[in-house]
């Protein structure tokens, strides 16, 4: 379906939902398309390619707001819709008001950025680039066994809102991934496993020779890994680490969470959370993120800043809901995700430090350097901040880096982390999260437990 | 749903190539759901998906095109495209389709569907209306009921006319205890095939006030120690360590690519000679069956192991031909969006001979992990971790003091040698299973059984 088939459908839906008794209402239309293809053991193994839309439908009554959401866009679908999103209504009895938002002075919200090189993304490119590539992660050292995983994605997603205020909001993104994961036998006999990522959004842009580095390292770096004896660590988490850690407990900044009592950051805004060293901050139109976001799906303007500033926790993020509870204004962050409006973050920026990654683990001079953490899902409370978390890295000796490390634990508290916070590196790193990504350096950790079963 | 000439024509166009098999997936979703917090009803959600997917195989090659449009001339082109990508193959044939085969492993009294959002409501408040009641700790209360009804067709060029409905409904309570500055929670959130008779029949207060219990508990817990020691794993959810330790690794999603450590063991000993196991996704109305898998097999009941001897694979059509070995009806995909694989369903370690008393009464110092969380496991390396929800030290062979924030680490391979007791009380618990095919509703299930050394993660050495 085409978007202006979608907007015909949208802008009938609307009108009806007005007549059906909704206060006011909006519709949005989500699409994605996108083609992916896998390499096997010098094949193609696998290619995908899709094509798919969904309208997602909410209206509002006394102050309630009821959602429905189907891929069937057809015009029998409006009463289902309509039907459906005020039986919620009936049932809902929430105390803080919603809203159907639109500001007058923009009501036309469009910001398109599909890449020009897009078309590049064909099945014959992608099949080049990822046989070319499976063979020469196996030819990097003759202890990889096989590579299990390798897979280039594309896809591309227009965006529509329009709602009974007369707000008209067209946003889209498109990208491009690439992951490959590999094992290789290590001189004991066993197992080890590792990969590596690559994000953006021209496929000439991606630098194999700098891949297979980072690849080689995040695989045969392993071998010879073994445990460590228990005891606490000076330790530096590494940016991919730091990232995955940060991110798992990034729902305490979100103003909901506060007010719904489940954030122990609820009511010190303003306060000293953190070390000094430690500046987050939110960027929405940031120049090295792949994806732009100049407003949130509730029509509101993004703008950029500091969510810590220097270790004092400047701001949570608010949508309409809950900015209207804590009387103030939105700063921009609703979006859909799943279904349901709420807070969510564009593009994150950890601020820099000055130092290397080399220049960091000198100044730990003893200690562990984690490089990935595993369980994430499970092994940390989100409320309480505790976590204890499998995880892998290297040793520090001497201030350099020292023999890898695997099966054991690290355990701790998120809020003690951010404390302790003793140095920031200037090796950034981005991963797509919430509506963006999330861009974060090394940071060094005055101390953390370690649990192995070395004696 | 499609006609079956529509399908046919769809199977002759992905055919015009060099595949030799043509599979055509059509799904049907509607779901409903009403969730509370503190009383208030602060989600009331509703929807309706439908889709088509379109899968070619060629050998050990595959194409797998989607949409959500249903449109005949819309799937005619994508089925074109499809087998333009489609690389090596000998050319197939489409056999005679058979007459459509309509089955269902869901036991329907009361139709979750038909059941206002009102009445779900009213059960769901008398949840919350306990626990903020129950103790001054409880801070939070928090409920939901989600129930999906989702029929799946499958055609394919071997004749398979296969179409099989699931209703599914979950139930979800948790409670959160506050002290100073320490949140705990405590869960239940079982699933069901069954009607919404499930729901009124459900201990909801006895299952509120055992959510209360373990997160004021825990709440006052100090932190679990470090060290490797003897593991006791409770029944029910304790069987997610047996489903991430050795249930994917027996997948043939990583068999068949030989990234499992148990790839060629069939026959071998993987496990102490006290372990059996078995996947069974034919249990009547429960949370992880279905009649008919999504690529048109019967649904089956699989011995995994037999006294620690490894007896089958849980293998799909692609995994199949990857081991040269019969697809065993594990096929499944959470939905059109995604090509097929293999998959668990109600995976558990079968009841031993021990009374769970006697395992801890026979256990001098170690761990007993009442309430797990979830985990996840390398199938190439073994490695493998899980979060404990709740747990106590053993002494000297009585439960002791509650302990918090413990995570157990090790090579799944090592934990199946090292169970030394299996108790007699073996029971499943619902959970939700990701993996390369989507989100799929699995049980997990195990009577008590003790691990002789798993090492542990908390924050205290001892």
């Amino acid at each position: 379906m085409d978007i202006k088939q979608a907007k015909k459908f949208m802008d009938k839906l609307v009108n009806a939902g007005k007549e059906y008794g909704f206060e006011e209402c909006e519709a949005c239309y989500a699409t994605e398309n996108s083609m992916s293809i896998d390499i096997l053991r010098g094949e193609v193994s696998s290619y995908e390619h899709s094509a798919s839309g969904a309208v997602s439908f909410r209206g509002l009554k006394n102050g309630q707001m009821g959602y429905c959401s189907t891929n069937v866009i057809e015009d029998a679908s409006i009463d289902y819709l309509l039907k459906s999103a005020m039986e919620n209504c009936d049932v809902l009895n929430d105390e803080d008001p919603q809203f159907i938002y639109c500001d007058e002075n923009n009501k036309n919200l469009y910001y398109s950025q599909l890449s020009e090189d897009y078309d590049k993304n064909t099945y014959e490119r992608f099949s080049e680039l990822g046989l070319k590539l499976e063979k020469a992660i196996l030819a990097l050292d003759s202890r990889i066994d096989a590579v299990d995983y390798l897979t280039i994605s594309c896809s591309t997603g227009p965006y529509l809102i329009i709602n009974s205020k007369g707000l008209h909001s067209y946003r889209d993104s498109d990208g491009i991934s690439l992951m490959a994961a590999a094992r290789a036998t290590d001189s004991d006999g066993s197992v080890k496993s590792g990969g590596h990522y690559w994000i953006g959004k021209d496929i000439d842009d991606f630098d194999m020779d700098k891949f297979l580095v980072k690849f080689s390292e995040n695989l045969l770096g392993k071998m010879g890994a073994k445990s460590v004896k228990s005891g606490n660590y000076k330790t530096i988490l590494r940016s991919e680490a730091f990232n995955q850690f940060f991110m798992v407990f990034f729902g305490n900044f979100l103003a909901t969470t506060m007010q719904r009592g489940l954030s122990l950051l609820e009511g010190k805004e303003g306060e000293k959370i953190a070390s000094d060293c430690l500046t987050v901050k939110e960027e929405p139109m940031y120049d090295k993120a792949l994806t732009k976001i100049p407003f949130d799906d509730e029509g509101v303007l993004t703008t950029s800043k500091a969510i810590i500033d220097k270790g004092v926790f400047a701001t949570a993020l608010y949508d309409l809901k809950s900015a209207n509870k804590a009387g103030r204004e939105s700063t921009g962050n609703g979006f859909r995700g799943g279904s349901a409006v709420s807070e969510m973050p564009t593009n994150l920026v950890v601020e820099p430090g000055d130092k290397t990654f080399d220049e960091l683990v000198e100044e730990v001079g003893e200690g562990i350097i984690l490089t990935d953490l595993s369980g994430l899902h499970a092994g940390v409370n989100a409320i309480s901040g505790d976590f204890s978390l499998l995880c892998e890295g290297y040793l520090i000796e001497n201030g350099k880096k020292g023999r890898p490390v695997e099966q054991i634990t690290v355990a701790g508290n998120f809020y003690d982390v951010i404390k302790s916070i003793k140095s920031v590196g200037n090796d950034i790193i981005n991963v797509p999260s919430g509506e963006g990504e999330f861009f974060t350096p090394s940071v060094y950790i005055e101390s953390l437990a370690i649990s192995g079963d070395e004696e | 749903m499609f006609n079956d000439s529509d399908c046919l024509r769809i199977l002759e166009q992905a055919m015009s190539t060099t595949a030799d098999f043509a599979e055509v997936f059509q799904e049907v979703t509607e779901s409903k759901s009403v969730s509370l917090l503190n009383g208030q009803v602060i989600r009331a959600a509703t929807n309706y998906d439908t889709g088509t997917g379109i899968r070619l195989l060629a050998g050990t090659n595959s194409v797998y095109v989607f949409s959500s449009d249903n449109d005949i001339e819309v799937l005619l082109k994508l089925a074109k495209e499809a087998a333009a990508a489609i690389k090596g193959g000998d050319k197939g044939s489409i056999e005679e389709l058979k007459a459509l085969c309509s089955t269902s492993k869901a036991t329907i009294e009361i139709d979750p569907m038909s059941v206002a959002k009102s009445e779900m409501v009213d059960f769901l408040r008398q949840s919350s209306d306990f626990a903020l009641n129950y103790n001054p700790l409880i801070t939070q209360a928090a409920s939901s009921i989600a129930c999906v009804k989702r029929t799946a067709r499958v055609i394919n060029t071997r004749g398979v006319n296969a179409e099989d409905t699931t209703n599914r409904i979950r139930l979800s309570v948790e409670t959160i205890a506050t002290k100073d500055n320490e949140k705990q929670s405590g869960r239940v959130a079982p699933g069901t095939m069954r009607g919404y008779e499930f729901i009124n029949e459900y201990p909801l207060i006895d299952k509120t006030r055992e959510c209360c219990d373990t997160a004021i508990r825990m709440v006052n817990a100090g932190y679990a120690p470090s060290a490797k020691m003897p593991v006791i794993l409770g029944n029910g959810f304790g069987g997610v360590i047996f489903h991430e330790a050795c249930g994917h690794a027996l997948e043939a999603t990583s068999v068949g690519i030989r990234n499992s450590y148990f790839t060629d063991m069939l026959g071998q000993q993987i496990a102490s000679s006290i372990v059996s196991a078995r996947d069974n996704a034919t249990i009547d109305g429960e949370w992880g069956s279905y009649a008919t898998d999504d690529e048109g097999n019967t649904s089956s009941d699989l011995l995994l192991i037999e006294n620690g001897i490894l007896k089958n694979y849980l293998v799909d059509e692609l995994g199949g031909r990857r081991m040269n070995t019969k697809p065993t009806g594990c096929s499944r995909r959470q939905n059109y969006t995604y090509a097929p694989t293999s998959r668990m369903s109600n995976t558990y370690i079968c009841n031993g001979e021990t009374d769970p008393k006697d395992i801890i009464a026979n256990t001098e110092y170690g761990l007993y992990c009442t309430q797990m969380g979830g985990g996840s496991v390398d199938t190439s390396t073994g490695d493998f971790n899980f979060a404990v929800n709740e747990a106590f030290m053993v002494r000297n062979g009585k439960i002791a003091e509650p302990v918090r924030g413990a995570t157990l680490i090790g090579k799944g391979q090592e934990i199946l040698k090292n169970i030394d007791m299996v108790g007699n009380d073996l029971l499943l618990s619902a959970g939700m299973c990701g993996s390369v095919s989507g989100g799929v509703p699995v049980t997990v299930g195990q009577p008590t059984i003790r691990v002789s050394s798993i090492l542990v993660g908390g924050r205290d050495a001892e």
